[in-house]
C-alpha cells in the first residue's frame, strides 16, 4: 500500500474519532441546553420532543449567572493589566540585561507553573487568614490570578523585548529622540504583539481559573466556572451545566485562536503558548 | 557590575519575580509549617509531628496517594504513547495534515469542566453511549460507567485533555529529526520499531520527559475530574486536601498538600529519568 493511500485511510478514521470525539459530546450539549422542561427528554427519544431557549432565560434571570459573569469579565482583564504591568519591568531585564543568575531569576519565574493549583489556593487562602485579608475575595483572587498567570506574561514579554532591534533604538537616538520617543518608535512596535499576547493569554486563563475562585471565593463570590461545578455537584440539573458549559467554552474558542494569531504575529516559536 | 547596575537589575526583577517569590515563597511556607503545627488557625500552634503521624497511619490517605500516582502515572504514560505515533505520522505536511492538526488540538480549547461534563454526558445510564450499545445489541441493559470504581473515567479525561498537549511538545522535536538519517538507518536495513527506537526516541527524548512531567504533574493534581467522575469511595490526594480545608482541620490539609508537592517532583523527576533509562538502557 502507498504512503498516499496509507494517509487517506488513516486521515479517514482519524477524523471519524474525531468527530465522535468532538462533534457527538458538543452536539448532546447543546441540545440539552435546548430541552424544554415541558417535555422532559427520555431515553427513548433521539432528539429533545420540545426545544426552546427557556433553560438559557431561566439561568440569566434566575440564577448567579449574570453575577458570575459580571464577576468573571471583572476579575480576568483586571489580571490580565496588573499582570502585565507587573511583569513588564522583569521581562525587560530578562530580555534586555545581562546579569549573573540570570537562567537562575527565569527558572524561578516559573515557580507559578509548579506548584499544584490547588495547594497554591488552599495555602494562599491560609495565607490571607494570617493577615486578616480573608474576606478580602475580589482582590485576593485578582492577587493570586495575577501572580498565578504571571510566568506566561513574562515569558512572551521576554521574548518581545529580546526582538527590539538595537539598531532602531540607536538610530533613534542618534537622531535626538528622547527615552520616551525611542520607546516609541524603536520599542513600542516590536513589544505590541506581545502585549495583546500577554494580555490575551492572562485574561483566558483567569476566565477558566477554578481552584482559587472555587477555595477563596465559596460560596459569596462566584464565576462562571465555580458555577458550572456546583450546577454539576449534588444539584446537578444536565441542562443548566450544559448552558454553562456553552457559555464557558464558546467565547473562550474564539479567544483562543486570537491568541494563536497574535503568537505567531509576535514569535513563530510561541504559537500555541508552548514556546 | 556596578552596584547602580545591580540595584537597577533588582529594582525591575521587584514587581515581577518578587512578586512570584514572596506570593509562591509564603504558600509553600505556610503550607509546611502549617503540617508541623504552625499557624494553627484554630487552637494552639507549636512545633509538632502529631499531624504527619496520624496522617501516615490512616487509610483514607495511603489509598489517596497511591490512586493519585496511578491517575498521574497512567495519565502522562497513556498520553504521550498517542502522541508520539501521531506526531511521527504528522512529521510532514501532506494533504489534510492541517485539518488533522486542529481537530487534534482542539480539547485544548476546551475547560477540564466543560470536559468533565461532556464525558458525562456521553456515559451516564441514559447517555448515548449506553442507547448506542443497547442498540447494537451488545448490553441488555443500561449500565452504570460513571464514577467506575477503577478511574478509568478520570483517565480518558485526562488523556483527552492532555494528549493534545503532549502531541504539541514533541511534534516539534520529530519534526526536526532529518529525512538523512532516518533514510539512512532505512539503507542500512533498520525497521519502524528500530528507526523508532534507536533514533526518534533518542533525539526526542528532551521532548517527551517535557510532556510525561507536566501531564504528570497536572494529573496528580487533580480535583475536577476526580469530583466529577472519578470513583466514589477514593479521593484523590487535592480532594482529600480540599476535604480537610472544609472542615477546618488546616493541618491535615497541609500534610496532604506537602504530600501532594512532594510526591509531584519527586514522581515527576522519577518518571523523567526512567524515560532515559529506558530510551539509552543507561543514565548519562
Amino acid at each position: 500500500m502507498s504512503q498516499a493511500k496509507l494517509n487517506k485511510i488513516l486521515l479517514y478514521s482519524l477524523v471519524a474519532v474525531c468527530a465522535l470525539w468532538l462533534i457527538i459530546p458538543f452536539t448532546m450539549a447543546i441540545l440539552w441546553s435546548l430541552v424544554d422542561p415541558t417535555k422532559p427528554w427520555t431515553a427513548d427519544k433521539l432528539l429533545p420532543p420540545v426545544m426552546s431557549f427557556y433553560r438559557w432565560q431561566y439561568l440569566w434571570e434566575n440564577s448567579s449567572l449574570q453575577q458570575a459573569m459580571i464577576n468573571s469579565y471583572t476579575l480576568a482583564p483586571t489580571a490580565a493589566v496588573l499582570a502585565l504591568v507587573l511583569a513588564t519591568p522583569t521581562a525587560f531585564a530578562f530580555g534586555r540585561l545581562s546579569f549573573p543568575g540570570k537562567s537562575v531569576a527565569q527558572t524561578l519565574a516559573l515557580l507559578p507553573l509548579i506548584v499544584p493549583g490547588f495547594v497554591t489556593a488552599v495555602f494562599f487562602t491560609a495565607f490571607l487568614f494570617r493577615l486578616g485579608f480573608a474576606h478580602w475575595r475580589f482582590g485576593g483572587i485578582v492577587l493570586a490570578h495575577c501572580v498565578l498567570f504571571m510566568p506566561f506574561a513574562v515569558r512572551i514579554m521576554t521574548v518581545s523585548f529580546e526582538t527590539v532591534r538595537q539598531d532602531h533604538i540607536d538610530a533613534a537616538r542618534d537622531l535626538g529622540a528622547s527615552t520616551c520617543q525611542r520607546w516609541k518608535v524603536a520599542y513600542l512596535p516590536a513589544l505590541k504583539p506581545g502585549v495583546f499576547a500577554s494580555l490575551l493569554i492572562v485574561f483566558i486563563y483567569s476566565i477558566e481559573e477554578f481552584a482559587v475562585a472555587f477555595i477563596l471565593g465559596s460560596p459569596d463570590f462566584v464565576t462562571i466556572p465555580t458555577l458550572l461545578f456546583s450546577q454539576m455537584g449534588q444539584d446537578f440539573v444536565r441542562p443548566n451545566a450544559a448552558v454553562l458549559s456553552l457559555i464557558l467554552v464558546v467565547p473562550n474558542v474564539f479567544l483562543m485562536l486570537g491568541l494563536e494569531k497574535l503568537m505567531r504575529s509576535a514569535n513563530p516559536a510561541l504559537a500555541s503558548g508552548k514556546g | 557590575m556596578d552596584w547602580r547596575k545591580s540595584a537597577q537589575v533588582v529594582l525591575l526583577l521587584l514587581p515581577g519575580l518578587g512578586l512570584i517569590l514572596a506570593m509562591i515563597g509564603s504558600v509553600l511556607y505556610i503550607a509546611v509549617a502549617q503540617s508541623f503545627g504552625y499557624y494553627n488557625l484554630t487552637g494552639e500552634s507549636g512545633f509538632s509531628v502529631e499531624f504527619w503521624e496520624s496522617m501516615l497511619d490512616r487509610k483514607i490517605y495511603n489509598r489517596s496517594w497511591r490512586y493519585s500516582l496511578y491517575i498521574g502515572f497512567f495519565s502522562a504514560i497513556i498520553s504521550v504513547a498517542l502522541a508520539y505515533p501521531l506526531a511521527i505520522w504528522l512529521r510532514r505536511p501532506f494533504a489534510g495534515s492541517d485539518v488533522i492538526g486542529a481537530l487534534l488540538k482542539a480539547p485544548l480549547l476546551v475547560h477540564g469542566l466543560v470536559a468533565a461534563f461532556l464525558f458525562i454526558n456521553v456515559v451516564s445510564y441514559n447517555g448515548i453511549f449506553n442507547q448506542f450499545m443497547q442498540g447494537i445489541g451488545l448490553w441488555d441493559g443500561p449500565r452504570r460507567l460513571q464514577n467506575d470504581q477503577n478511574g478509568f473515567g478520570v483517565l480518558i479525561l485526562q488523556v483527552w485533555k492532555q494528549m493534545p498537549f503532549a502531541l504539541l511538545i514533541m511534534i516539534g522535536s520529530v519534526q526536526a529529526i532529518s529525512d538523512d538519517v532516518l533514510d539512512a538507518a532505512r539503507d542500512l536495513g533498520a525497521g519502524a520499531f528500530t528507526r523508532f527506537r534507536r533514533i526518534i526516541a533518542p533525539l526526542s527524548l528532551s521532548a517527551m520527559q517535557a510532556a510525561l512531567v507536566i501531564i504528570f504533574m497536572g494529573a496528580v493534581a487533580d480535583f475536577s475530574f476526580q469530583v466529577i467522575a472519578g470513583p466514589t469511595n477514593r479521593q484523590s490526594l487535592a480532594q482529600l486536601m480540599v476535604f480537610f480545608k472544609e472542615n477546618g482541620q488546616w493541618n491535615d490539609a497541609a500534610v496532604v498538600g506537602v504530600t501532594l508537592m512532594v510526591l509531584a517532583l519527586l514522581c515527576a523527576g522519577l518518571l523523567a529519568l526512567t524515560a532515559r533509562i529506558i530510551v539509552y538502557g543507561r543514565i548519562r
